[in-house]
């Protein structure tokens, strides 16, 4: 199964004059268990699309398919709470989210809105610390004490603790420190690895993108500009420049190591496997 | 936010768009003198349709003025509901009990709806033909003359400003708030008594959180820039009276001095 839109538009403050189509009938087929990133300049619709996912906009015209759920533009679903469980969002800032007095009752608010009852999900939200890393000296502190980067730490183990088998996050390292961002990043690829998640990642950061996600999604001017594998992408110069995109820094120094004769291969993607490559032709 | 119609400019090109914003607060407020100048019905009727004729020439469509007055359906029944039940002169219409309904109380609800109507019309063409920087500064140029008593008319145009400035952004906050809550299985619409407050604060907390942040933020930021209060100020934009204010303000001046005179003529 895939997350299907099927000629989805979405337009903001429709029947006004100001109206403004910011998503314009899409045709789009994600492939679950996989990591893809959403990328495209600033309102190219990137926020809007991936607000579908979890039923917070419903789509003007078209339709969506995501896990069971089935979205017709002016029908009503039913049971959109148990699809919010079940597709998690995290939005840019999401450290804006915060506000129990600590930080355990903060991450457990989400299962307990779920159903879940006060010990499991106090259960889950110590998962979900564990998994962002934070140990339980965070427990009993105010979230609103925290820095920039543990707060979003905490908000997004507030989405995880409810364990969606859907996870989309906007921006989720915009604002944090290398480290951070790719301990964040890790944590994704971890977690799609172990529990087969399907990651849906809207990022401006090419290089990340590069790196971690295998499928691609390209928005301008609403419209799903390309769709496939991350590698298609980012080896395709005529692609590059439409999208407005930069090669990544590693494609780049691929492409200088395969000029001056060194056999890498199209997938070795992270600088740790072109680094096993060259070692190996080099010590023979 | 769909509720919000209420007060939100209509970015459109139209001659009321282009009217100097101290044309248009004076023409607004000679307008509602007007129309709350106790007259005869074809006066009224006379009033409501140059207000109609402003609204087209507008261009901000009747759909947006009807949104306009949605709050306000239930401040009008209430209205009918104490006339019936205090203005007793006029004929008997109709009695129920001890209730009994006088044509004096059907005129008097209709004369202070069509006036409150036209009121909310105005105001409405008002704000959302101006941008709401251009009202202070508007306001800031007519109360300029209060600095003589020692008013402090830039503080308080600044201030609006500054209001005004953040509606929007606390607005797009809201929204973004109730939609990370949403995520989290937040249901904002339905729930027992518990379950909204607790909804409510889900919102309430971060959004002070986060205004208070902004508010120092932006202390930070202007005295960076070197604000200081009651400090003599140059402004960016000057505003400079055309001919065409003048004559929307000679027009309004009339239609006042008309809708007095008619007091006594008719």
């Amino acid at each position: 199964m895939a997350i299907k839109f099927k000629s989805l538009s979405y337009v903001y403050d429709y029947g006004m004059p100001y109206a403004h189509k910011a998503v314009d009938s899409i045709d789009l087929a994600i492939r679950e268990g996989v990591i893809t990133a959403v990328i495209g300049e600033t309102g190219s619709g990137k926020s809007t699309m991936v607000e579908h996912l979890n039923a917070l906009l419903l789509p003007t015209e078209g339709e969506l398919e995501v896990l069971d759920y089935n979205i017709i533009a002016n029908e009503k679903t039913k049971g959109l709470k148990n699809l919010r469980k079940q597709v998690g969002l995290v939005f840019q800032f999401s450290e804006y989210q915060l506000f129990e007095e600590t930080v355990i009752k903060d991450v457990a608010f989400g299962p307990k809105n779920f159903g879940m009852s006060e010990e499991e999900a106090t259960k889950k939200a110590m998962m979900a610390l564990k998994l962002v890393g934070l140990d339980e000296s965070y427990y009993e502190l105010s979230p609103l004490e925290l820095s920039g980067g543990q707060k979003r730490r905490v908000a997004i183990a507030g989405i995880l603790a409810s364990e969606p088998k859907v996870i989309v996050l906007d921006e989720p390292t915009a604002g944090l420190d290398p480290r951070g961002a790719k301990d964040m990043i890790n944590l994704f690829v971890e977690l799609n690895k172990k529990f087969n998640t399907t990651v849906i990642i809207v990022s401006h950061d090419n290089e990340m993108v590069y790196n971690y996600c295998e499928d691609v999604v390209v928005m301008k001017k609403g419209k799903v500009g390309f769709h496939g594998k991350t590698v298609d992408l980012f080896w395709d110069n005529k692609m590059l420049e439409d999208f407005n995109l930069l090669e990544p820094q590693i494609v780049t120094f691929k492409k200088y190591l395969m000029e001056k004769g060194f056999e890498l291969k199209k997938e070795d993607r992270t600088i740790e496997a072109i680094a096993k490559r060259v070692a190996k032709e080099v010590n023979g | 936010m769909k509720t919000a119609v209420l007060g939100k400019y209509m970015p459109l090109n139209s001659p009321i768009h282009n009217l100097d914003p101290r044309a248009k607060i004076i023409a607004m407020f000679l307008l509602i003198v007007a129309v709350f100048v106790p007259q005869n019905y074809f006066v009224t009727l006379g009033l409501f349709a140059i207000i109609l004729i402003c609204v087209i020439i507008s261009r901000i469509g009747f759909k947006y003025i009807l949104q306009a007055f949605k709050p306000l359906i239930f401040m009008m029944f209430f209205l009918l509901v104490i006339n019936i039940l205090t203005v007793k002169n006029g004929t008997l219409l109709a009695s129920i009990g001890p209730l009994s309904i006088y044509t004096g109380a059907l005129s008097s609800t209709l004369a202070v709806v069509t006036r409150l109507v036209m009121m909310i019309m105005l105001t409405t063409l008002l704000t959302a033909t101006t941008k709401p920087l251009d009202l202070t500064l508007g306001i800031e140029y007519i109360l300029g003359p209060l600095k003589i008593v020692k008013f402090p008319v830039h503080e308080v145009a600044m201030m609006i400003s500054i209001a005004l400035r953040f509606i929007p952004t606390i607005i797009e906050e809201t929204m973004r708030i109730m939609n990370s809550q949403k995520s989290r299985g937040v249901d904002f619409e339905e729930g027992k008594l518990k379950e909204k407050i607790s909804a409510i604060l889900s919102l309430i907390v971060p959004l002070f959180a986060a205004a208070f942040q902004r508010a120092y933020d932006l202390a930070d930021a202007m005295e960076a820039r070197g604000y200081v209060p009651g400090a003599n100020r140059t402004k960016y934009r000057k505003l400079a009276y055309r001919f065409s204010d003048f004559v929307v303000i000679f027009f309004s001046i009339a239609i006042l001095g008309l809708s007095i005179a008619s007091r006594f003529v008719l």
